[in-house]
């Protein structure tokens, strides 16, 4: 008994307890194949199963979660005595059922989680790399799939399919490392040797940097680094429970430009990406969400719990992650605007990635992080490597003023976004 | 069956309690339950390892069908490995001075408001603490028939305290985590302290970047032993090219006198008393008088490279062992720190983490402080806020001009791998010349 039995079972006795009761249930198995020295060093399988319970009674909230079937009961016990503790608050139930018209795919049907397969992604990682003069030092491929449920006393009882197909490589040569990455549900979507050429071509090329000066320069960061340092700062920000705890610095903020007229932030549940679903983490169904529409700040994002405190409601933007409580997320989040120029026409410093980008401060934007394969970029063609730098700045005035999106958007995990050119800023040679 | 050299299985049981206060109000408070199994296979190559939930280590037979499964995997490896002679052992967990489960949830709430409400000085407008306490049963059982069992107890919060002033938002943050028994009484200055920083950082200066001489506190500097130093001497980094470190034993990379040291065997919070493939553990110099002299290695990685001392190996539960640290730091010198801020005259002092990133292969690293002050003619002065730290670590551990006779340790969890484990890292103050600093004061 460990699948939908196990569901009703919990709800049935969950339900003689408490007022509500909600099940979240994840299966999956993914395989993983991991480069060690240029080749094939581990091969993995994982098999993964878990239930969290929440129960709710007058306004008191509980948790548990459990990786073992037959410790279900344990589990609801704790929830209900985890319940006794909660701060009870205002609260207006799990949701009914909806009837969920939109689709949202996040799930391949072709895409086995087969060990043969991943082997053969991490040769084509490999092919790629081969056209640089670089060692390989570490990446690989995975293949995932899993099965998401939730369930609720007020008769939700929502299914879905998950895949992921992802890959990276890192390479070095002599002191230079170049790291590239993705992931899709879809495989069809990973070049895998596209991904290992660029990792290499990245090692390779930012061999013998030059210095820099300490100055103030036009900057622009690639994808990975904008998403970097914006999903650090913009991200928490955007989350109604720091807005309504003072930690955001966004509250008070709704109607009011806060980034520049160019720039939009929205999440799309619809659209097919690694978060695509049509319900969210509590069952709730998802929408399209603007929050910041050419740089007018909409909304923000609220899960159940946060919802009814604050007489918001919910945006359906619950989310999980391992044996967790939900908590307030995104599904995929999209930054976005008009690409008026190629954002790197004149000779800007371009940045491939950052390093320590988790040390910005959230809450006043505030960041200094070291700069990974920087390189003089001239009419949008990277021309120069530069040797190592820091770029220090603060999030929310930077994205006040933008010089532009690029043409290069890409999938950086659950967000989606362009290259980002910022005049003026500050970068701190050696 | 495909060939199968040797193999391992590690099952972690166990418990999880949080806690969590956010501005007074308890937002969750439970126990969640988990149970994992790692199986691993070496064949005639390389690993198949297998991740499971509940899986019964004490069936002949479900254990035979697993270690089939995995000896399947390991047959896609091309990448031939062979695992050095290690010496094995269990040392003692340290007793418990208050056992974390004889405490009910309500009392472990009721202590943790009050370190929370602690926080909230004049000034602070949020305040926010988490209560940690994890419960592993660990059991482990190899093909050469090594077996062990034992059970780690850890406790301990984080408390975070934000002030804002005219749209200015600051925080200060505080943890304190053990392995030795129940960790929350008697906490309450560490969330005033919280607290008190998040004010006081409200009329802080910007810093000013560049290139000066900096004064580390012993929680910052131990960051940076971590960061800069301890990941770089990861023998599965070193084998795979990935380090700087790699090729350079018996080479003078830093000043005279410098100890650095990874000591799993020190109740610290990185405390464990045998690695996660069985192998005992020990203290390693990696850096003795300035010249590095150890790799951390788990039996294959000193199979491969040699040159260090294995049991540094470590899994977070239901994930496959990989080298790490456990409790790492510089060992004292003999400066006072009044000799240290004198010595620096003109630069800036350091204070707390807010975390750092390393990039191993490159030799670069990054971290932030919580705070620093300026140093005026050998004493400080002026507070200042969002500053950072970087350099490359070769030429970083030459620029130690002074170590002082201070040493504390920190208790925090490090990533690597998607991997989080407990550690500790510590060091005395220090005093770094050439130091880059970041900071977008102008």
């Amino acid at each position: 008994m460990n699948g939908e039995d196990l569901i009703e079972r919990v709800l049935r006795e969950g339900g003689r307890r408490a007022d509500e009761v909600e099940v979240f249930y994840a299966r999956g198995e993914s395989i993983s194949t991991e480069i060690k020295k240029g080749i094939i060093g581990t091969a993995e399988e994982s098999e993964a199963w878990s239930m969290a319970v929440r129960t709710v009674k007058d306004g008191r909230i509980g948790f548990s979660s459990t990786g073992d079937p037959d410790r279900w009961k344990e589990c609801l016990d704790a929830a209900l005595a985890s319940g006794g503790l909660a701060t009870p608050q205002q609260w207006g139930g799990f949701p009914k059922p909806a009837n969920l018209t939109s689709t949202a795919s996040s799930s391949d049907g072709d895409l086995i989680v087969a060990v043969e397969d991943a082997a053969g992604m991490v040769g084509d990682l490999l092919s790629g790399a081969a056209e640089h003069p670089v060692e390989v030092v570490g990446g690989g491929a995975n293949l995932a799939r899993s099965y998401l449920m939730v369930a609720n006393t007020s008769g939700v009882l929502y299914g879905m399919d998950r895949t992921v197909a992802a890959v990276s490589l890192e390479a070095i040569r002599e002191q230079s490392t170049g790291y590239e990455f993705d992931a899709s549900p879809f495989r069809a979507d990973i070049d895998a040797r596209s991904v290992g050429e660029q990792a290499a071509s990245l090692a390779a090329r930012s061999l013998s940097g030059r210095d820099i000066e300490t100055g103030r320069y036009d900057v622009v960061l690639s994808p990975i680094a904008a998403a970097s340092i914006l999903g650090q700062v913009i991200l928490p920000a955007l989350s109604g429970r720091n807005v309504k705890a003072g930690r955001s610095f966004l509250a008070d903020k709704i109607g009011e430009q806060v980034f520049d007229e160019r720039l939009s932030v929205y999440d799309d549940p619809f659209v097919p990406g690694l978060g695509s679903t049509t319900w969210d983490a509590e069952g709730v169904p998802t929408r399209r969400l603007v929050f910041v529409e050419q740089g007018v700040l909409r909304q923000f994002a609220y899960d159940l719990k946060t919802g009814y405190r604050y007489g918001e409601g919910s945006t359906g933007s619950a989310v999980r992650s391992g044996g967790e409580p939900p908590g307030i997320g995104f599904h995929n989040l999209f930054v976005d605007g008009p690409r008026e120029k190629e954002p790197g026409d004149e000779r800007v410093v371009w940045v491939h990635d950052v390093v320590g980008a988790h040390t910005a401060n959230p809450f006043s934007g505030d960041f200094s992080v070291e700069i990974s394969n920087p390189f003089w970029m001239e009419g949008g063609d990277l021309v120069e490597p530069i040797r190592t730098a820091m770029l220090s700045g603060n999030v929310f005035e930077m994205l006040r003023e933008i010089g532009g999106l690029g043409k290069d958007t890409r999938r950086v995990g659950r967000l989606t976004i362009p290259s980002i050119r910022l005049n003026n800023q500050q970068i701190i040679g050696k | 069956m495909a060939e199968v050299r040797y193999y391992d299985i590690r099952c972690v049981r166990g418990e999880v309690t949080l806690v969590d206060i956010d501005n007074g109000v308890v937002e969750s408070a439970g126990t969640s339950f988990f149970n994992k199994a790692v199986i691993r296979v070496l064949g005639s190559n390389g690993w198949g390892i297998l991740t499971r939930d509940h899986v019964d280590i004490d069936s002949k037979r479900e254990l035979n069908s697993l270690v089939e499964a995995a000896s399947r995997l390991a047959a896609v490896t091309q990448d031939r490995l062979g695992l050095a002679d290690a010496p094995r052992g269990v040392l003692p967990v340290p007793p418990l001075g208050e056992d974390p489960r004889d405490i009910d949830l309500e009392e472990k709430t009721r202590l943790l408001a009050g370190i929370e409400g602690a926080a909230r000085v004049l000034g602070v407008g949020n305040t926010r603490a988490r209560y940690t306490e994890g419960i592993d049963s660990v059991r482990f059982l190899d093909s050469s028939g090594n077996e062990y069992a034992y059970e780690a107890v850890r406790s301990g919060f984080s408390v975070i305290a934000i002030a804002s002033k005219n749209g200015v938002m600051q925080m200060g943050s505080e943890r304190d985590h053990i392995t030795t028994g129940f960790n929350l009484r008697g906490k309450h200055d560490l969330g005033r302290k919280a607290g008190e920083v998040a004010v006081s950082l409200l009329d802080a200066k910007l810093a000013k970047g560049g290139t000066k001489r900096a004064v580390l506190d012993p929680e910052l500097a131990g960051v940076f032993t971590h960061e800069a130093v301890g990941h770089a001497s990861e023998g599965d980094l070193v084998r795979e090219g990935a380090s700087v470190l790699g090729g350079k034993i018996g080479e003078r990379i830093g000043c005279e006198g410098l100890v650095i040291v990874d000591d799993p065997t020190l109740h610290e919070f990185g405390f464990i008393p045998v690695d996660a493939e069985g192998v005992a553990v020990q203290r390693t110099e990696i850096i003795r008088d300035g010249i590095l002299s150890s790799y951390l290695h788990n039996r294959e990685t000193l199979a491969a490279v040699g040159n260090g001392i294995p049991g540094h190996a470590r899994a977070e539960h239901g994930a496959p062992p990989i080298v790490r640290m456990s409790n790492t730091f510089i060992e004292n010198g003999d400066a006072a720190y009044d000799e240290i801020l004198a010595e620096c005259k003109d630069g800036i002092l350091l204070i707390g983490s807010r975390g750092g990133q390393v990039d191993p292969g490159r030799g670069v690293f990054q971290f932030n402080a919580e705070y620093g002050y300026l140093v005026e003619g050998g004493e400080t002065t002026d507070m200042v806020r969002d500053v950072s730290l970087s350099g490359e670590i070769l030429s970083t551990l030459h620029n130690i001009v002074l170590v002082g006779n201070d040493r504390k340790m920190s208790p925090g969890y490090c990533g690597k791998g998607g991997q989080s484990v407990p550690v500790s890292d510590g060091a005395p103050h220090l005093l770094l010349e050439n130091a880059t600093i970041g900071g977008r004061g102008e």
